[in-house]
């Protein structure tokens, strides 16, 4: 049954809401590229980005419910996101020898983005093999968890003129944490969480912690 | 290097067939005849309950197509069971679920071995002979009783022929028949019953069931008809005979919904069992079957339908009623019912008789036990540990293979080692090889191999796209494909999905053949400019291809649309110059499909000359290929055709990828044996026996049919997707050749040999490390089987012999 997923990177721009300021930037985004060519977008390497909450996340879902609750751990998992990006990540994003401040209207922005991304990451989700007529409500559920995974780096995007490049890392090893979950999927234990999505939130939820931690150092 | 590897891969051979020879040995047993075990003499007092007794075995008799409404149309059995002159069982037979093994359980009480599940196949094998064996057969061959036998042959290979007074065999390897086989058992009846004394054992063994299973699945529209022709033959013995006589109608084993049999899942175990006489009627009924009007209207998911006992507990109880010692390797334990046929005292004599019996196996010492359910108890308990006993190994043997494969596969990752000139490519076939090896550990993981190969493909593509972020469109196509092909069958034994698009298109008829016709000549065509000559023996080809396909389908009652059914009546009507309504399509299959066969071979042999005289470079690969392809398809089931399409489509793209990408041709091997491993499964096999499928491996066989032949299109059309990878990427690796011919084709052999080395290793290892696990018989031991036969043919026939004709004709 073994779905894997990956968050399309390049989907980014082509699924943004809001054409306009994406020209716009782009145009900015030439003027600035002239003086700073070197590296213009990058995450600091720094303790800060590590995201203990999707540790606390992980523990309450594993652990504290007792159902494996999807619809609960994604209102978990949005406002902790935002906060995560207001607190840590952005504080550690650096675009052009400086680090932006949280541009609040973005935020909704992007996600709005995220919420739109769910659609071509479930498509995605079902190309790598999720059930096509059955379970859609889940695999749907699994797909917002990892675009709202990937909120932060969704954010960076918008905030750093679309230099999608640098972020893709995070988008992949969130896919990376889902595929390798999936080898839970076939053993014949008949456990609760080896229930179509759970394995493979948790191991979106690891990868995307491995990424938000690791990738600056790659 | 080169002639090193054409060295190492014998020694792989031998290594492998040394280990399986050592692997799949004989079972111990008992010679010589049974003797009664608890004082003889009592027994010599007690009559026998019956005279004579008529045994009919109905192949693959599943119990719910005698128990249950809404599947069997059993009706005479059915007012037998009510009225009480018929008792019902559903028996558990033990796997393997194939004829040969459950008859030697039947007739021994033994439970048999892995090796009868193979042998069942061949034909003329002397081994599995039960001539020595004590058996109840046996036991009334001694009590001077005549013996009559029509039916299988296969208990004519198991019992020598002065057992019986007269036999007519029939043969079962013809699936396609459903009529015939039956009539010849049938056909012998009325003489029988009329002559009553010239017989007291009388044995029919029917195959038309079995036969309609393995074509059209257990809710065949064959079925219905078929049971009421069985309850007929039960209803003219009935009638027959008198209450001296007992009637056992059993099936020799089950068959899972798709009709096939050989694993153990519950509706391949459970096989019926009916003991039917008026003296039963006497006598009060089993309590599963009191206050129960049948056929019952409950359905039961695990097919257990009144009393559950052991198939082979048929043994000891045969022995009671007739009063001869129970069979020496017996570990069946009498059904309680039977024992109300009995005086208290001969009762108990026979029970404690059955229960020093078991214990003559099991070595234990006797117990005394106050009442008889007490030694009920006792005696299951000693059966289900005998049954698990496993056999012996030849311990020898088996590390003879082992080492000899360890020090291949050394030599052969040094090599690879040395040779490959990419580290990725090396490091890509390591990482599959292990990530399989290692998955041969779990019972789960070989069930659902399927699985790591879709994960594996899934790894591939993606990190391909990483590689090249600028190929979006086309790996987002591959991945479109691939998904498609995902979705074409459910295998492996733990997820059912109902939406297949297998099933799909059976709903479809339409659209299928629609499917069909266009990938019979895309494939055919391949795209490719034809000269006028070429154009008309390539369409000849795929309108053969075609019609055989449609007639076959028409043939077996399965949809096919209106004009396609007109397109074969016209070609027949035209070729044998007969008007359309004179037409009968179902002696048409034979001939049609040895023309296909022939024109086929005529054409490569054309190409091949054509190649010789004037050589076409490229050309000559896609030609070969083209043809070897429709063959393919002519070998395969009509829903899976329409995957050659998406097998087309998927090879461009791949071709295009390799040529852009330049990646190294380990990289492309590797592809390759995952692309034949995924479409392998996805065209519905998995790795039990169960799935092997005989239905393509009779087209253009008669009935005197050669066994080697119907092997061959067996291996074939089992082994139809993989074949076309493998032929795909060597096409495709020839494409941009600089270096001499040979150097491409043994470089290119490797990368598989060092997969099947080192996946060998852990998967013979693992066998031997987990030779006592509960699933060694039903999951390790066809794996290995499959593994053989995976070596055999896919790596040693197709991928060296076959490819290296092409290669040397090029």
């Amino acid at each position: 049954m073994p779905p894997k997923k990956r968050v399309a990177p390049k989907k980014t721009v082509s699924f943004s809401d809001d054409e306009n300021m994406m020209r716009a930037r782009q145009l900015n985004s030439k003027k600035h590229q002239a003086d700073i060519y070197g590296p213009p977008v990058y995450v600091k390497k720094s303790l800060l980005t590590v995201p203990v909450h999707l540790i606390a996340l992980l523990y309450y879902y594993i652990k504290l419910s007792e159902d494996f609750d999807n619809v609960r751990l994604l209102y978990g998992l949005i406002p902790m996101q935002i906060a995560y990006l207001a607190a840590q990540f952005n504080r550690s994003t650096v675009y052009g020898h400086k680090i932006l401040r949280l541009k609040l209207s973005l935020v909704p922005i992007s996600l709005g983005a995220a919420l739109l991304l769910t659609l071509p990451c479930m498509l995605i989700i079902v190309l790598m093999g999720a059930p096509v007529r059955m379970l859609l409500k889940e695999t749907w559920l699994l797909a917002a968890h990892c675009c709202f995974l990937a909120f932060p780096a969704v954010y960076s995007v918008f905030n750093c003129d679309f230099k999608v490049g640098i972020f893709k890392k995070y988008y992949i090893s969130i896919a990376i944490g889902c595929w390798v979950s999936c080898i839970v999927i076939p053993l014949d234990w008949d456990r609760d969480w080896q229930q179509w999505p759970t394995p493979l939130i948790v191991g979106a939820y690891t990868g995307a912690f491995v990424g938000y931690s690791l990738c600056p150092y790659l | 290097m080169n002639k090193r590897l054409l060295v190492l891969l014998v020694l792989e051979l031998v290594a492998i067939l040394t280990f399986s020879a050592g692997f799949f040995p004989q079972k111990s047993v008992l010679q010589g005849d049974a003797e009664f075990n608890y004082q003889p003499e009592a027994h010599r007092g007690i009559s026998p309950k019956f005279d004579k007794m008529v045994l009919v075995v109905i192949d693959a008799l599943r119990s719910d197509f005698v128990f249950q409404k809404d599947m069997s149309q059993f009706q005479f059995v059915h007012k037998l069971l009510n009225k009480g002159h018929a008792w019902g069982y559903t028996a558990y037979s033990n796997p393997p679920t194939v004829t040969l093994p459950r008859l030697k359980g039947i007739t021994t009480g033994s439970t048999p071995n892995f090796l009868d599940a193979i042998l069942n196949v061949a034909e003329d094998d002397v081994s599995s002979n039960l001539k020595e064996q004590d058996s109840w057969l046996r036991q009334f061959h001694m009590h001077q009783k005549k013996i009559k036998f029509y039916g299988d042959d296969t208990w004519l290979k198991l019992f020598p022929p002065d057992f019986f007074d007269e036999t007519d065999g029939t043969n079962s390897f013809f699936v396609s028949d459903f009529e015939e086989v039956d009539l010849n058992v049938t056909r012998h009846l009325p003489q029988q019953l009329q002559s009553q004394d010239s017989w007291d054992v009388l044995i029919l063994h029917y195959l038309g069931l079995d036969h309609i299973g393995h074509k059209g699945g257990a809710f065949s529209s064959f079925m219905p008809p078929k049971h009421r022709e069985m309850d007929s033959v039960i209803e003219q013995i009935y009638n027959a005979v008198d209450e001296n006589t007992l009637i056992c109608v059993m099936g020799d084993h089950g068959m899972n919904d798709l009709g096939n049999h050989g694993g153990s899942s519950a509706g391949e175990t459970s096989a019926a069992l009916v003991f039917i006489s008026k003296l039963l009627g006497k006598y009060e009924k089993p309590l599963a079957q009191q206050g129960k009007n049948i056929p019952l209207a409950s359905n039961s998911p695990e097919y257990n339908y009144l009393t559950k006992v052991n198939q082979i507990d048929f043994v000891p109880t045969i022995a009671t009623l007739f009063n001869f010692p129970i069979p020496k390797n017996s570990i069946g334990v009498l059904v309680p019912d039977f024992l109300k046929l009995l005086s208290a005292e001969d009762a108990k004599t026979k029970l404690i008789d059955n229960y020093h019996q078991l214990l003559s196996i099991s070595g234990e010492s006797p117990k005394e036990f106050d009442d008889s359910d007490a030694f009920f108890g006792e005696m299951r308990a000693i059966q289900s540990e005998l049954a698990k006993t496993a056999t012996d190994y030849n311990y020898p043997l088996l590390g003879i293979g082992l080492l000899t494969l360890l020090i291949v596969s050394l030599v052969a990752f040094f090599s690879a080692w040395t040779s490959f000139s990419s580290s990725f490519g090396l490091l890509l076939l390591l990482g599959t090889s292990l990530l399989l090896s290692f998955s041969t550990f779990g019972s789960s993981f070989v069930e659902e191999e399927h699985q790591i190969w879709w994960w594996l493909t899934i790894a591939l593509v993606g990190s391909s796209y990483i590689k090249a972020p600028h190929e979006l469109t086309d790996h987002l196509t591959i991945l479109t494909l691939l998904r498609l092909i995902r979705g074409w069958n459910n295998s492996g034994q733990k997820f059912v999905y109902e939406y297949t698009l297998h099933d799909l298109l059976k709903q479809y008829y339409h659209v299928e053949w629609l499917l069909i016709t266009a990938t019979i000549f895309t494939v055919q065509f391949q795209g490719r400019a034809k000269g006028f000559f070429a154009f008309q023996y390539s369409f000849l080809v795929s309108v053969l291809c075609l019609v055989y396909k449609a007639t076959w389908s028409i043939v077996n009652n399965e949809q096919v649309p209106a004009w396609l059914q007109h397109v074969c009546l016209s070609s027949y009507s035209i070729v044998n110059g007969i008007h359309k309504n004179e037409v009968n399509l179902s002696n048409a299959l034979v001939p049609m499909a040895r023309l296909f066969f022939q024109v086929t071979a005529a054409v490569i042999a054309v190409e091949v000359t054509r190649h010789q005289l004037k050589p076409n470079g490229q050309r000559f690969f896609e030609e070969i290929h083209g043809h070897v392809s429709t063959l393919l398809i002519l070998q395969t089931s009509s829903a899976n055709i329409p995957q050659f399409l998406a097998f087309h489509i998927l090879s461009r793209k791949i071709t295009s990828l390799w040529l852009r990408r330049k990646w190294s041709f380990p990289v492309l091997m590797t592809v390759s044996l995952v692309l034949q491993n995924l479409t392998f499964f996805q065209f519905g096999n998995t790795n039990s026996i169960a799935t092997v499928s005989l239905t393509n491996a009779y087209n253009g066989v008669s009935e005197n049919y050669n066994i080697y032949v119907v092997g061959a299109l067996m291996c074939v059309s089992n082994y139809a997707p993989s074949i076309y990878w493998s032929l795909s990427c060597l096409k495709t690796l020839f494409l941009t050749s600089t270096q001499p011919k040979w150097k491409i084709f043994l470089d290119s052999r490797l990368p598989s040999f060092l997969f099947y080395c080192l996946f060998g290793c852990f998967l013979l290892g693992s066998c031997v490390i987990l030779r006592y696990h509960l699933f060694i018989w039903s999951v390790f031991s066809p794996k290995l089987c499959y593994y053989v036969s995976w070596n055999l043919f896919m790596n040693a026939v197709v991928a060296w012999l076959f490819e290296g004709t092409i290669v040397a004709l090029y």
